[in-house]
């Protein structure tokens, strides 16, 4: 009853959000002139009107959820990983570079970039992990510098040393290598397959193995798990290097579906895409993909909407980012002791009214 | 003698509670006037009424013959009261001198006129004697200078009436002494001073009359030189041996704990361990009496396996340990009721039922496999059995930890250290901040512990809960051990002589 009513209002805080969010982009949309109705509907039929559209979504999601896991493991632990886009792109690139300079090719070849994006990925994580528990620096810091590390250490790729004859981007990978659709017909890849697995493997570990439950030990109250013996230091370096590996696996499987070669401006925001997509999935693994899949509909709805009504695409920026305001400030209200009394005022009168 | 302060019939009430009740205090000018009393008698109360941060109940305040109504620290600051607080209030980014003017109300406009203030705060520091460095940071200066220029921004501000809470806790003995001499000179000079300390030596050494405080009301007050140290602290704990409703045992057998010579952060005498040797037998509860910050985190710490022993050796069943990590105590059937429960002992936003099982997921019991799949059945079948034996009320079992009173959380981390069937159980004020009700039932199941044959260490600044378990009582002052006691009709003058350092 207790777990009921807590996932209840867990999950009550992003639905109203959203909700909220699109109350007020109707506002915005009519302020321009348009019928919110209709843009409302032509966002929707964009992102899941035909088979094609929902497969079209469904490939958009695909990175989304890489870097939303990274952010939401990293958050379980309690160490704060905003280096979700430089893993990401570590990854794509170590698996690039593994594929190119080894010309491995086919199922074989496959397999070398997704390993090499993983390691890839994990080590670029741990750098900032190690830092912070050998000499105390801020994670947060460390990660996002590091971001600007992985995205100009791509540039070096791109334009110097596998360039593409004269443009800034590499060749593409061999065709052997691109990861096939899964159902013909809809866009999306394997890619999402490996996804929604290490979405299902992090949910399984999390909540339900011996180290996970520790692991969230030690990201709600360090102290307490020390005290209790728990090695914290060995699990905030795991969290960040498993962090990284997923994001390194999102890069690589990304390239691979999707992408193909590096080229300027890849990656570019899928690391706070994905903290903030965490964070309204209340760090719950599955939830987080949900939120994923939801935020690329509003990406791939926003062109049809535009074509049919001529709302500007930014105005679906605009929801999303309104659903990140308000669900982040949805969830500090409920953590507020009036919030507390006064659910309990109101099931407490609920519970009288039932006898 | 002029009378600088006068405390009439001051209450502070809180809920039923009296923290203060009808206290009577006069402060003489030139005068260093001591309020004595044990943790928790009403000290801190009664200066927070002074200073303006509480206001009481009932009572008046007359101060240079006048009454006031101190509403607010500003007020008091502007009436002449200053206070040193036991833990510094400085800017440590900003300059001693910064510091000193910090909230000074005499500079008109925009911008502070330095060389004049300047030359005010250096003829100040000359006149007492108060030696500073104006221009280094707060970061760079030792604690004793610190304090020094605590009481100098006191006195900058206008104080004529210093309260020194503690003051000589972080310093060293040199500190000390240099502490003394500028009290010695501000009451010369005609400032007064209300002195709080629980050493007895500094107390004799400094004070021209006492004020002895036990829960909430004025026992008496004594001039230095018709008394004693004995008296003191007679007239301080104030009570008389009742008999523990617990039979006193002696335990023999091999120790589960031996400490020899445990030093760590020597030099800290408050946060430190000066050469600690003590042993817990299986079946006793071994107490350790102390005022609160005479090393007692410390010692706690180093027995769980929190921090390391700089120097010294402890041995756990005869075998010394040489790693210092909770998880080998853990695995050696070390148990541990910590001090903080909310930040040490439990995860707040998990549930009471996970918080049972913290240590032990990994165990067949509660997982599959080594813990690689739990059972969470097995996990809630547990918590509800533990939940009706040490009487844990909660509306259920999967309710956040955090949103339980302190008695039942007190409850979950008892239940869950006595169930993992521990040889050694280090409780550091097990009872602090509980109901009667509650801090019942946590000594019957500690008393049920030791009946089983688990060595107990009972850590407490209550000196009550003290003499009422422990089997045998080591008393501990600034890090070392001042005295071993009976717990069989303990001798309790000596031993409230030796809290006190004596």
């Amino acid at each position: 009853m207790e777990k009921l009513k807590r996932s209840l209002t867990g999950f009550l805080v992003p639905v109203l959000s959203i909700l909220l969010a699109f109350v007020i982009g109707a506002i915005i949309m009519a302020c321009l002139g348009a019928n919110p109705f209709a843009a409302m509907a032509a966002l929707f039929q964009g992102a899941f009107g035909t088979v094609a559209s929902v497969g079209t979504t469904l490939n958009r999601a695909s990175p989304l959820i890489f870097t939303a896991l990274c952010a939401c493991f990293a958050y379980k632990c309690g160490v704060f990983n905003l280096g979700g886009e430089g893993q990401f792109l570590i990854g794509a690139t170590a698996a690039f570079c593994a594929v190119h300079l080894s010309g491995a090719k086919g199922i074989g070849g496959i397999l070398l970039a997704l390993l090499v994006g993983i390691a890839a990925g994990g080590l670029w994580g741990m750098i900032p992990g190690i830092l912070k528990i050998t000499r105390g620096l801020n994670e947060m810091i460390i990660s996002i510098m590091l971001n600007y590390v992985a995205t100009l250490f791509m540039g070096v790729i791109y334009t110097s040393w596998i360039r593409d004859a004269n443009t800034p981007q590499t060749p593409s990978v061999d065709d052997t290598l691109k990861l096939s659709r899964v159902i013909p017909g809809m866009r999306f890849t394997w890619a999402l397959i490996i996804a929604l697995g290490v979405g299902l493997l992090l949910y399984y570990f999390l909540y339900w193995t011996s180290p996970g439950f520790k692991l969230r030990a030690v990201g709600l109250n360090m102290t307490a798990s020390r005290f209790n013996g728990f090695p914290v230091n060995r699990y905030i370096l795991m969290s960040f290097l498993i962090s990284g590996a997923i994001a390194g696996l999102g890069g690589a499987s990304d390239l691979l579906g999707t992408q193909f070669r590096l080229i300027n401006g890849y990656g570019s925001g899928y690391g706070f895409d994905g903290v903030a997509m965490a964070l309204i999935g209340q760090l719950h693994p599955i939830a987080t993909i949900i939120v994923a899949i939801f935020f690329a509909a509003l990406r791939v709805g926003a062109t049809s909407m535009q074509v049919a009504t001529g709302v500007p695409t930014s105005v679906s920026d605009i929801i999303q980012a309104l659903v990140i305001v308000f669900s982040v400030a949805g969830m500090a209200l409920t953590k507020l002791p009036e919030f507390e009394a006064f659910r309990l005022r109101v099931s407490g009168k609920k519970e009288k009214e039932g006898k | 003698m002029e009378e600088m302060l006068r405390m009439e019939h001051i209450s502070k009430r809180f809920g039923s509670f009296y923290a203060n009740k009808d206290v009577n205090l006069t402060v003489n000018r030139g005068e260093v006037l001591t309020i004595l009393g044990e943790n928790g008698a009403g000290k801190s109360t009664l200066m927070n009424i002074l200073i303006g941060l509480y206001q009481p109940t009932e009572g008046k305040i007359f101060f240079k013959g006048k009454e006031e109504r101190i509403d607010s620290p500003s007020q008091a600051v502007k009436l002449g009261i200053g206070m040193v607080h036991q833990h510094f209030m400085l800017v440590e980014a900003m300059t001693v001198f910064e510091n000193i003017i910090l909230g000074d109300k005499r500079s008109k406009g925009v911008f502070i006129d330095r060389e004049a203030r300047r030359r005010e705060i250096l003829e100040l520091s000359e006149r007492y004697g108060l030696d500073v460095e104006l221009d280094k940071l707060i970061t760079e200066i030792a604690v004793g200078a610190q304090q020094r220029v605590e009481i100098l921004k006191a006195l900058y501000h206008g104080a004529e009436l210093l309260i020194l809470d503690e003051p000589s806790a972080a310093l060293t003995d040199i500190e000390a002494e240099g502490l003394f001499a500028i009290m010695h000179k501000l009451v010369d000079e005609g400032k007064s001073i209300i002195f709080i300390s629980h050493k007895m030596r500094e107390v004799l050494h400094i004070s021209d009359r006492i004020t002895i405080l036990r829960a909430g009301e004025v026992v008496t007050t004594v001039k230095c030189s018709e008394t004693d140290g004995q008296k003191l602290a007679n007239l301080m704990i104030g009570r008389e041996l009742s008999s523990s409703q617990y039979e006193k045992k002696q335990a023999g057998g091999q120790p589960v704990l031996k400490l020899d010579g445990v030093r760590y952060h020597e030099q800290s005498k408050h946060n430190g361990l000066a050469g600690i040797t003590m042993e817990v037998r299986p079946g006793e509860i071994v107490g350790i009496a102390g005022v609160d910050g005479n090393g007692q985190t410390q010692l706690a710490q180093v027995i769980t396996g929190v921090i390391a022993p700089e120097k010294g050796t402890l041995s756990l069943k005869g075998k010394q340990v040489s790693v210092f990590d909770p998880s080998d105590f853990i695995e050696n059937n070390v148990s541990h009721v910590p001090e903080d429960r909310n930040l040490q002992g439990l995860v707040g936003d998990m549930s009471i039922s996970d918080n049972l099982v913290l240590k032990a997921t990994g165990s067949g019991r509660f997982s599959k496999g080594r813990g690689l799949l739990l059972r969470p059945k097995a996990i809630r079948s547990h918590a509800l059995e533990l939940a009706g034996e040490y009487d844990i009320r909660c509306t259920s079992v999967d309710q956040d930890v955090r949103s339980l009173s302190g008695g039942n959380q007190q409850k979950v981390i008892l239940a869950r250290e006595l169930e993992s069937g521990p040889e050694l159980l280090v409780a550091v004020h097990p009872t602090r901040g509980l109901d009667i009700g509650a801090t019942r039932f946590v000594h019957d199941q500690m008393i049920e512990a030791r009946d089983k044959g688990v060595g107990i260490l009972l850590i407490s600044a209550d000196f009550d809960e003290i003499l009422e378990m422990s089997d045998r009582i080591l008393v501990i002052f600034e890090g070392q051990i001042m005295g071993e006691y009976s717990g069989q009709n303990p001798p309790i003058q000596e031993i409230s002589l030796a809290m006190t350092g004596k």
